[in-house]
């Protein structure tokens, strides 16, 4: 199997006709290709069992007034040694229209129609050309990322009505769910096609959340925009700011101190337990088991006062600043971490042994809710979610960042896909977590906790970043614009890449295990719409 | 069973243990006590979500937990909103959701409060003034309580809840 590299001489092997400038992005070998082809290299890139590449990120760049055109890239992970390769394509001057890849890569699907929202470029051969994040209210031609367009506007409303997929057939009904759902969660909207109780079709219609975030961004400094990117996601706000935080450290050439790199994994993986025992809790919930709900709400709640302690935040906010650190960890603090995740795991322990001696919870979550392998695949899945559809992907192993260079995780793999599997993938990570937690207390080496501030970078410059947030792979892109300016950021949440694919692990079930199904994926409607 | 009982009886009562919080920045208006009363001790809470980055959520549902446990005070959270009494709104109103926040403002009966929960509900937080929102909630729908924060923690939550429920409970002597 290839690396970056050698995938980049394959492709250029297989295309001897086809122009292409070879070249790398902070390490990230990049191939430049007229927009026509494409579909093809993609194609190839997806498809070819020496190279294997997942779409990773796909996105779009505007970049008036420099320059007059757009920018198409294309991020795969190849599948073996999870290494990245980069296309990119130009749309110059008027040209509004571009291939589109999703025919050959399904994982594009979204990404294309959102770019076909946000920028109004044309994804032509697209198999479903709905509006994603405009509803159909939104006027004509109002594209928020386009440099024309004003980011404090007003919008006017239109009419509109937006085609769900319509089942037919005899008994076949359709089950409305939100925006404004029955419980205290996001909004966002479900349509269930049934016919009695198995769920024929799931169609997740989303984006009532979007507030404009990767606008928002476009009107801030590099320097100062962190405040926000905790805000994508509340409960990820740790993995987006490390995130950010990265992407921007590489624009500006800024090497992290080691301790800060370290306090960085520790507030993940402090993020990553939080919300990994509350889903279980909430996974139990869902089954009417309130009692293992009860006592991991109990253990979450514990771990959310510690982060208060530790740091004022009960979501570790305002703890990461572009350079490093905001705060460090005392000695006596970090004994107190260490004292309360051995109280909290020796209890785990004894609820994880009363959870699984319960038939008629365990029976509810296996086979419910499975994602294949090869659908996982096709959506290019990964997160926990994917680590229980047999994805062996974990960015802490895969591309280290913090400290995970010298404190590695184990990583869970299940094959089965259920809402079990995707318990499992949790529970492992829970003692996992606390097992990294203590090994990251131990090796934690003294010093600053900040980086000085370097110069701003030249207008144009851009790096991608990745973090392995607790649902999974949190992407950014950050190009940097005038006077130390964002000129663009991309921000990828992991339940952008997963929503399409929970309406495949629906079909089949019974309407009753769709929340459940759900709640095993827990989602971020925030991180999704923007 | 035993292994459940022995977990049990080893956890106790775990209620009520949370750090102390200051009294909130803005105290709840005379008015909206007033409103509150005819709800005297039983006050069923649905949430609305309008663009907020999850964080309010993830804090009223640690109200519901054992620790905070708000029932133990007569609050309920409703499932509908034809079964509330006070609307919790979070989040900047985004031109998405704009729509559906009026609406569920129409299907609650009256009498009726809304909280106002967050910063972002308040004033929009980080995001405002973006093409995607709105503006606060009390631009759409009336508000009459306000609990600031980003996110306000579970014990301030239940601080201002008290607030609303103290005043029933001296009305009532």
């Amino acid at each position: 199997m290839p690396d970056g590299q050698t995938a980049v001489a394959r492709v250029q092997e297989a295309f001897p006709q086809t122009v292409m400038q070879v070249g790398s992005m902070h390490g990230v070998p990049m191939l430049r290709l007229h927009k026509q082809d494409v579909p093809a290299v993609a194609r190839y890139i997806h498809t070819d069992p020496q190279v294997l590449g997942s779409l990773s990120l796909l996105w779009a760049v505007d970049h008036r007034p420099r320059e007059a055109r757009y920018e198409l890239c294309y991020l795969f992970t190849l599948a073996e040694r999870k290494d990245w390769l980069l296309l990119s394509s130009d749309l110059a001057g008027g040209e509004r229209e571009f291939a589109s890849i999703t025919p050959v890569v399904h994982a594009a699907k979204w990404y294309e129609r959102e770019i076909r929202d946000l920028f109004g470029l044309i994804p032509v051969g697209h198999p479903d050309m709905r509006r994603l994040v405009r509803h159909e209210h939104w006027p004509k031609g109002s594209h928020p990322l386009k440099k024309d367009f004003v980011w404090d506007q007003v919008l006017e409303r239109v009419q509109g009505e937006y085609a769900y997929r319509k089942m037919h057939g005899d008994g076949v009904f359709e089950i409305p769910v939100g925006p404004i759902h029955a419980g205290v969660i996001e909004s966002g909207h479900f349509r269930l096609s049934v016919a009695g109780e198995p769920i024929l079709q799931l169609e997740v219609r989303h984006f009532w959340k979007h507030r404009g975030v990767e606008k928002l961004f476009e009107q801030q400094r590099l320097t100062e925009a962190v405040p926000l990117a905790e805000r994508v996601s509340g409960d990820t706000s740790v993995g987006h700011s490390v995130a950010y935080c990265q992407a921007v450290e590489t624009l500006l050439g800024m090497t992290v101190p080691p301790r800060a790199r370290y306090l960085r994994s520790l507030f993940l993986e402090l993020e990553r337990l939080h919300n990994h025992i509350g889903d279980v809790g909430a996974i139990c919930n869902d089954t009417a088991y309130a009692l293992a709900h009860a006592h991991c709400g109990r253990l979450k709640e514990q771990l959310m006062q510690l982060n208060d302690r530790l740091t004022g935040s009960r979501f570790l906010r305002g703890v990461n600043r572009v350079g490093g650190v905001v705060l460090d960890l005392s000695g006596p603090q970090l004994s107190q971490v260490d004292a309360e995740l051995h109280a909290i795991e020796r209890e785990f322990v004894e609820i994880e042994t009363i959870l699984f001696a319960n038939a008629s919870l365990t029976e509810r979550l296996e086979n419910t809710g499975v994602l294949s392998e090869h659908t996982a695949w096709d959506h290019a899945v990964m997160g926990v979610v994917g680590r229980a559809s047999g994805v062996d992907r974990d960015l802490r192993r895969d591309r280290p960042f913090a400290a995970y260079h010298e404190c590695q995780p184990k990583v869970a793999v299940y094959r089965y896909g259920d809402v079990r599997a995707r318990m499992r993938v949790r529970l492992d990570e829970v003692h996992d977590s606390i097992r990294l937690i203590h090994t990251l207390r131990r090796q934690l080496p003294t010093g600053p906790v900040v980086a000085l501030s370097v110069d701003p970078p030249t207008p144009g410059q851009w790096a991608i970043s990745a973090v392995e947030g607790w649902r999974g792979e949190i992407l950014y892109v950050v190009m940097a614009g005038e006077e130390g300016r964002i000129h663009r950021c991309k921000v990828r949440d992991p339940s952008f890449v997963h929503w399409p694919a929970i309406q495949w692990a629906a079909v089949g079930n019974i309407v009753p295990d769709f929340p459940l199904i759900n709640k095993s994926f827990n989602l971020s409607y925030a991180g999704n719409d923007l | 069973m035993f292994r459940i009982i022995k977990k049990s009886l080893s956890t106790g009562v775990v209620t009520g243990h949370y750090p102390a919080v200051k009294s909130p920045s803005e105290p709840v208006s005379r008015e909206a006590i007033e409103k509150a009363k005819p709800f005297r001790r039983s006050l069923t809470i649905r949430e609305v979500d309008t663009g907020s980055c999850n964080a309010c959520e993830m804090e009223m549902n640690a109200l519901t937990n054992s620790i905070y446990d708000v029932e133990r005070f007569g609050v309920h959270i409703a499932a509908s909103p034809r079964h509330t009494d006070a609307l919790v709104v979070t989040g900047p109103v985004t031109v998405n959701m704009e729509r559906a926040l009026k609406d569920v403002y129409k299907q609650t009966a009256d009498p009726k409060i809304v909280i106002a929960l967050g910063d972002c509900a308040i004033n929009c937080g980080v995001f405002k003034g973006s093409y995607a929102v709105t503006g606060p909630v009390e631009r759409h729908i009336p508000v009459d309580v306000r609990i600031a924060g980003c996110p306000p923690r579970p014990a301030e939550i239940l601080a201002v809840l008290d607030m609303l429920r103290g005043a029933r409970t001296e009305a009532d002597k």
